[in-house]
């Protein structure tokens, strides 16, 4: 067994069917409880990413700037960025970690609900050698497929209908609102290219897999909408920052500050008083700024400088 | 024109598709290779110089043990569907990049009366004609029954065999007709066994039946602590079964009473064997127990370094064993003695069979390895594969 199986992969089988047996031998309540079980053991790491990626979000209007601005000096450009995450205290790196960290546990579950099924004659034969020698876990096997009426090891329409619609929606409360043509594009594609493959998966995979998704997506909406509120879904019902969120926009704040008040460094000035709007997605006069922050809305260029796309000399 | 203004949108869509194609294959590969696929590990059988084995291209391979000569059979037809991705619920066998794309097949063929009996996995029973491979007969012969894993037993002008519906079915062995069936609580998987007019059989309900012959009414039944995959043994008055809880148990073949169990360190699939009044069990936890066949007493135990789940074969007073890495080993029974005698590097589930002094082993590989036991050498390789 290498180092995979045995640390992560056997650990998973073994509790998955210790589960069963207490759960009514009952594998979809199995699924179900692990499931969760996992989803609260890697909350921490969830809210951080989430956290991130909507301080990531905010400021993504000046990058959009520092992009139009920096289009022909692209060493510039990353210089320029790489100063606005470190001083708005954004990590690049902050949605990625929590998410890579998080990757092999999902994968670890994934595999290990593939080989519990043991669809095939040679996948029970396999999972033997994952079995820890308790004689629960021995007598469980194999385990039944059925739950609710539908066999877990075949592909599911109504499942895979109830995992692309709710990807769908999680997708919709993550998405940015923007006004840029390009970015809009790119959040349609994302907001329909996730749920019709999942959606597709769901119908060839194992329906056990499809469970699986549709609970993680479930409460990936319930802790979506615990952090930045209903996004897209409801553009008027904006959430207030949570208390780890105001750390970010505090941040934001401090750094756009220091822009108006040095305005031979910096190309964008920032009223103070509108720096707060920060992360209200769904504003409406954020909109009627071509849906830029309302900070970024007073944008003031130096003279002679507007419109130019030379590369700043120092 | 379209392609022009949305060339970047277009690259990022297909790299998101690729990309997550590439993670699903790579997490499904695992499913893939360790078994998500039914592939098959159908053991051979000699009959008149002739090897009959079922291949994982779904084809019943006949091979002359003289000259080497193939012989294949039209391939099983697979049910109506097999899932997009090959890994769903897979109901015959392929659609996997490692796996051949045919119906898989499980158990041994039987042969009597220039008749070959072979279950499919696409739940349908066949009668070929032993000399030209010609179907006689495919029960059901509409539909399909549950995936079959059980391999099938001949007595009496009968057919008797399994079906993962939990249904034992007794057919006529020159009709393909059904004469009765028996109902157990799970899947069967276990291979009927028949000892005088008694027939043996394990279900994933934990029991093991025995019932007659003529009707399938139940004699007695025999309740374990897990499920029942493997094929009984009857010997002397006696049924040895090995369950799912890791036990072997040794019944009266009368009443079913327990004589005495034996626990493994892991499940016990493969068919026991009996020579000499001991018992050879090989079990997945990569060991070969030796018991008293009277009284269970453990008389000596051999770590083959992998699990077993193919059953052995008795060659000149040796036992031969193949463990699942495909290290074939002989145990002389005189002196207790395990000796290596090749390692053929393929992996090995199904069992093996043996003829004048040969070993014949089914890779999964679509390959027939034949080992001499007597000089302990690799004759060839044969491959099943029809297009080879």
């Amino acid at each position: 067994m290498n180092p995979w199986e045995l640390i992560i992969l056997q650990p998973v089988i073994n509790v998955l069917i210790v589960l069963t047996h207490y759960l009514f031998d009952n594998f979809g309540l199995a699924i179900i409880a692990l499931t969760i079980i996992v989803r609260v053991i890697t909350l921490p790491l969830t809210l951080k990413q989430l956290r991130a990626t909507k301080a990531m979000q905010t400021l993504q209007p000046k990058i959009a700037e520092l992009q139009q601005k920096y289009a022909k000096d692209r060493q510039r450009l990353a210089q320029e960025q790489m100063r606005l995450y470190k001083e708005s205290g954004v990590s690049a790196t902050g949605c990625l970690v929590p998410m890579l960290v998080q990757m092999p546990i999902w994968i670890a579950l994934f595999q290990s609900i593939l080989l519990s099924l043991a669809v095939a004659p040679e996948s029970l034969l396999n999972l033997s050698r994952y079995l820890y020698s308790w004689p629960i876990v021995y007598s469980m096997l194999p385990l039944s497929s059925n739950f609710l009426g539908l066999n877990l090891a075949e592909g599911n329409f109504v499942l895979a209908i109830l995992v692309g619609g709710t990807m769908w929606l999680q997708q919709k409360m993550v998405t940015p609102v923007t006004t840029d043509a390009r970015q809009q594009a790119q959040s349609r594609m994302m907001l329909w290219m996730m749920p019709l493959m999942f959606g597709f998966f769901c119908l060839t995979f194992p329906s056990g897999l499809a469970l699986y998704w549709l609970v993680s997506n479930i409460i990936s909406i319930v802790i979506q909408y615990y952090v930045t509120g209903w996004g897209a879904l409801a553009p008027s019902v904006a959430k207030q920052p949570a208390g780890k969120d105001k750390k970010y926009l505090r941040r934001i704040t401090q750094v756009e500050q220091a822009s108006s008040e040095a305005p031979v460094e910096a190309d964008i000035v920032v009223p103070s008083s509108e720096a707060g709007d920060y992360g209200r997605s769904g504003d409406k006069s954020q909109e009627r700024r071509g849906g830029y922050p309302p900070s970024l809305g007073a944008i003031r260029r130096r003279p002679g400088r507007g419109g130019s796309h030379r590369p700043k000399r120092r | 024109m379209w392609f022009r203004h949305n060339k970047v949108l277009l690259i990022k869509t297909l790299l998101l598709v690729v990309m997550l194609l590439m993670v699903m294959s790579g997490l499904t590969g695992l499913g893939c290779i360790r078994g998500l696929q039914p592939i098959g590990w159908s053991g051979g059988i000699v009959a008149d110089g002739t090897l009959f084995v079922g291949s994982a291209e779904g084809k019943l391979v006949a091979i002359n043990i003289a000259d080497g000569s193939r012989q294949w059979s039209e391939p099983l037809k697979l049910p109506k569907s097999t899932g997009g991705f090959g890994c769903a619920a897979p109901s015959a066998g392929g659609g996997c990049a490692q796996a051949p794309a045919g119906v898989a097949i499980y158990g041994t063929p039987a042969v009597s009366d220039c008749l070959v009996y072979l279950g499919g996995y696409n739940g349908k029973i066949y009668a070929f004609n032993s000399s030209s491979l010609e179907t006689r007969w495919i029960y059901p012969r509409e539909e399909s029954l549950e995936p079959i894993v059980s391999g099938p037993a001949v007595a009496q002008g009968m057919v008797y065999i399994a079906s993962s519906d939990g249904k034992l079915y007794a057919l006529d062995a020159e009709t393909g007709d059904k004469e009765w069936e028996f109902q157990t609580g799970d899947k069967i998987w276990s291979t009927p066994v028949i000892d005088g007019d008694v027939l043996f059989i394990g279900s994933f309900d934990n029991k093991l039946y025995a019932l007659s012959i003529t009707d399938g009414s139940k004699k007695w039944e025999f309740e374990t602590e897990g499920a029942i995959a493997a094929t009984p043994l009857a010997y002397d008055n006696k049924v040895y079964i090995g369950s799912f809880d890791r036990y072997l148990y040794a019944l009266d073949a009368t009443d079913g009473s327990l004589r005495w169990k034996f626990m493994g360190g892991n499940w016990f699939w493969a068919k026991p064997l009996v020579y000499d009044d001991v018992i050879y069990a090989g079990c997945l936890d990569g060991k070969v127990y030796a018991l008293n066949a009277r009284s269970g007493d453990k008389i000596a135990e051999f770590d083959l370094g992998s699990p077993i789940s193919s059953s052995p074969v008795v060659v000149n007073g040796s036992v031969i064993f193949a463990s699942r890495q495909g290290v074939i080993y002989a145990l002389d029974t005189n002196n207790s003695e395990l000796r290596q005698l090749v390692d053929i590097e393929k992996e090995v589930y199904g069992p093996l069979s043996a003829s004048e002094g040969i070993v014949y082993i089914h890779t999964q590989d679509l390959k027939l390895h034949l080992v001499d036991v007597n000089t302990g050498t690799k004759l060839k390789t044969i491959s099943l594969k029809s297009s080879e």
